[in-house]
């Protein structure tokens, strides 16, 4: 059963993943696809130099090769022998394109920064959901104290502050005024990878504000739902059952009915990960950490079109891949939902 | 059917609100959402706030003349990073401009951004919505499918993108540093979500009996979609609109502060506070100032935003 519903989601993600090149590719077509015209102005270049430059990028074929070349169905196709020309590596091969600015390749850039990013991303995750569930748990036990009101304006004060200002006070308390104070401070920014043998503990010191700025607005959305989540839960029958066993309040509560009111939480977390991502990248901008985000700031303002384009359409399949993780989680954890 | 009893008779001409009270009067919707809307203060304070702050964006221009005497670009290099004082109420940044001044009319930029963002989205959002739920089938599938893809592209990679290709539609280059432009490129990015939202009420509101008798009458497609299935999901739209307005502000905001959106010396509150990244050491106000009116505003438009869902849709509460 699961199998069969593991593959129904499978399949379903496949046009998704397919969009979501179609769509990079499009714009940057339509757009910026053209970058050999710029060449015609300048009169030292002779036409058919033009016509070589074009033939040699593939951008004298019509759009739909360039995008089955691009996406690297056209090396799958010419081991078949059904490919006309010479195609190149794609995405298939995890290759996302060269700079257009100094030809590095996207996937190098991927690489060094992609652990830093998740590092980032995981950390508010795991921060969020475990600061949101006992402040849901609470407000759901307590439905209309004065905690429970004041979680409730906490989560609308949540989503509403912009989280690069929140970094900034951040940065302004923990990283200038403690300084100032002589006290132990925080830095700012300028976190040195682990992974180049870096310091695990300055590591730490560096991604606390980040992680919790990142976390800040889950954090809000999160606790909500799982009070309203743990609300529901408690109302059932099962529940009911075991308190009239005799079980105590505590141990029905934290055992038996937290546990099924969480795994909502899992398709919240699917589906907002596209947000986290935006949020790590204008977090990772704030506090200078080198991720995806910022390094797609710094190509795109550096008007490297085809890095931020890769970048783009790597980020969104991940979140795709993602998705499609949370989703057949979600089918582990609760057995109707395969079912339905 | 029993009768309350009535104190005293009541005069002819006052039976109306009376009897309002007895045998409540069929109210329309629109009427009734609206009640409730009224009755929710916080919900209602909050509007007002924000219906205040837009005066006050409009306005800009006089009270800068009138009341802050100063113009937004007017440096003054004798009185830089001044903290709050009589004469500028809320400091000068580094090159001596009145910091309140400039606040007001970065609100006229998000004003702006912000009504053309959530009209764009609504009416984009909208009629896919209703299409899709209308005619399903493979029309639906595809532009649902469309949705799926914008929902799952990190919106700020999509946003980074459009501002530095600066795509074309139509006549129109979408330049970033122009409000307009910019208004477009945030709704390119963020209506799969109200399509989402309108095209789940389509598919509840177009099963009712009504819509099968107007359909047997012979009503033709179009007709059947903004004369009868509108109005009956409009109040989902109204929702969608009110709490998409927040997440806009923000991302506007986001925008100017990385440097891709209004660009100085435009005064907008993003890049206001990107420019306070630079001189917080001399002046902590221009963090504090920017900041506090972006999150005031959008605090309050989601709590509005909150208020409208519960009075329009109280199954959503």
């Amino acid at each position: 059963m699961f199998l069969k519903y593991a593959l129904r989601r499978v399949v379903a993600s496949i046009p998704v993943l397919f969009g979501v090149t179609i769509l990079a590719y499009t714009l940057i077509y339509v757009t910026a696809g053209d970058i050999v015209p710029g060449l015609e102005l300048n009169p030292s270049i002779r036409q058919e130099d033009i016509t070589r430059i074009r033939h040699n990028l593939g951008l004298d074929q019509p759009p739909q090769v360039q995008y089955l070349n691009w996406l690297g169905v056209g090396y799958v196709l010419k081991q078949a022998g059904a490919w006309p020309g010479e195609p190149s590596k794609g995405l298939l091969e995890g290759d996302f394109g060269t700079s257009i600015i100094d030809g590095t390749r996207v996937m190098d850039h991927i690489r060094d920064r992609l652990p830093n990013t998740l590092e980032l991303a995981v950390t508010a995750l795991l921060l969020g959901i475990l600061m949101a569930i006992p402040l849901g748990v609470t407000g759901a036990l307590r439905r209309g104290s004065r905690v429970d009101h004041f979680m409730t304006g906490l989560s609308v004060a949540g989503v509403s502050i912009p989280s690069f200002w929140l970094g900034l006070l951040l940065i302004l308390l923990f990283s200038v005024q403690f300084k100032v104070w002589g006290l132990p401070w925080l830095p700012s920014g300028g976190a040195q990878s682990s992974y180049n043998g870096g310091d695990a503990l300055d590591r730490a010191f560096h991604l606390l504000m980040p992680a919790v700025v990142l976390s800040f607005a889950y954090l809000a959305v999160w606790s909500r739902y799982t009070r309203s989540s743990m609300l529901e839960v408690l109302s059932q029958d099962y529940v009911r059952t075991a308190r009239a066993k005799g079980m105590g309040v505590r141990r029905v509560t934290y055992l038996h009915a937290l546990r099924n009111a969480v795994i909502p939480l899992v398709t919240l977390i699917g589906l907002e990960l596209p947000g986290l991502v935006s949020g790590a990248a204008i977090t990772e901008i704030v506090f200078s950490w080198p991720g995806i985000g910022r390094f797609a700031l710094q190509s795109a303002i550096g008007h490297d079109y085809t890095t931020v384009m890769g970048l783009t359409t790597f980020v969104a399949v991940l979140v795709v891949f993602g998705n499609l993780l949370a989703d057949l989680l979600y089918a582990v954890l609760d057995p109707r939902i395969r079912l339905s | 059917m029993i009768q309350p009893t009535v104190a005293e008779p009541v005069p002819a001409d006052a039976q109306g609100p009376a009897l309002a009270v007895k045998h409540r009067r069929a109210e329309s919707y629109w009427r009734e959402s609206w009640g409730r809307l009224r009755a929710n203060r916080i919900g209602m304070f909050c509007g007002a706030v924000v219906l205040v702050l837009a005066l006050l964006a409009v306005a800009a221009p006089l009270i800068a003349q009138y009341v802050t005497h100063y113009d937004p670009a007017r440096q003054v290099l004798a009185d830089t990073y001044l903290p709050p004082v009589r004469e500028h109420l809320m400091g000068t940044d580094e090159l001596g401009r009145d910091t309140l001044t400039r606040l007001l009319f970065g609100a006229r930029v998000t004003l702006l951004v912000a009504s053309v963002a959530v009209s764009l989205l609504i009416v984009v959002g909208g009629l896919v919505g209703l299409v899709a739920g209308f005619y399903g089938g493979i029309v639906e599938m595809v532009l649902m499918r469309l949705v799926d893809v914008i929902l799952s592209v990190p919106s700020i990679y999509l946003l980074i993108l459009l501002t530095i290709l600066q795509p074309r539609v139509g006549p129109w280059q979408l330049t970033p540093s122009n409000p307009v432009s910019l208004a477009v490129i945030i709704a390119l990015v963020g209506w799969g979500g109200v399509a989402r939202l309108v095209r789940g009420e389509v598919l509840s509101v177009k099963e009712r009996d009504f819509m099968l008798a107007t359909r047997a009458m012979g009503a033709p497609g179009p007709r059947l979609i903004f004369v009868h299935l509108l109005p009956n999901v409009a109040s989902v739209m109204i929702v969608a609109a009110s709490l998409a307005v927040g997440a806009i502000i923000l991302t506007e905001a986001a925008l100017d502060f990385i440097g891709l959106g209004i660009q100085p010396p435009t005064a907008s509150w993003g890049n206001m506070l990107a420019n306070s990244q630079v001189y917080f050491f001399h002046s902590i106000y221009l963090v504090i100032f920017p900041g506090l009116a972006i999150f005031i505003t959008v605090l309050c438009m989601n709590i509005f935003g909150n208020a409208v869902r519960d009075a329009f849709d109280p199954r959503l509460k």
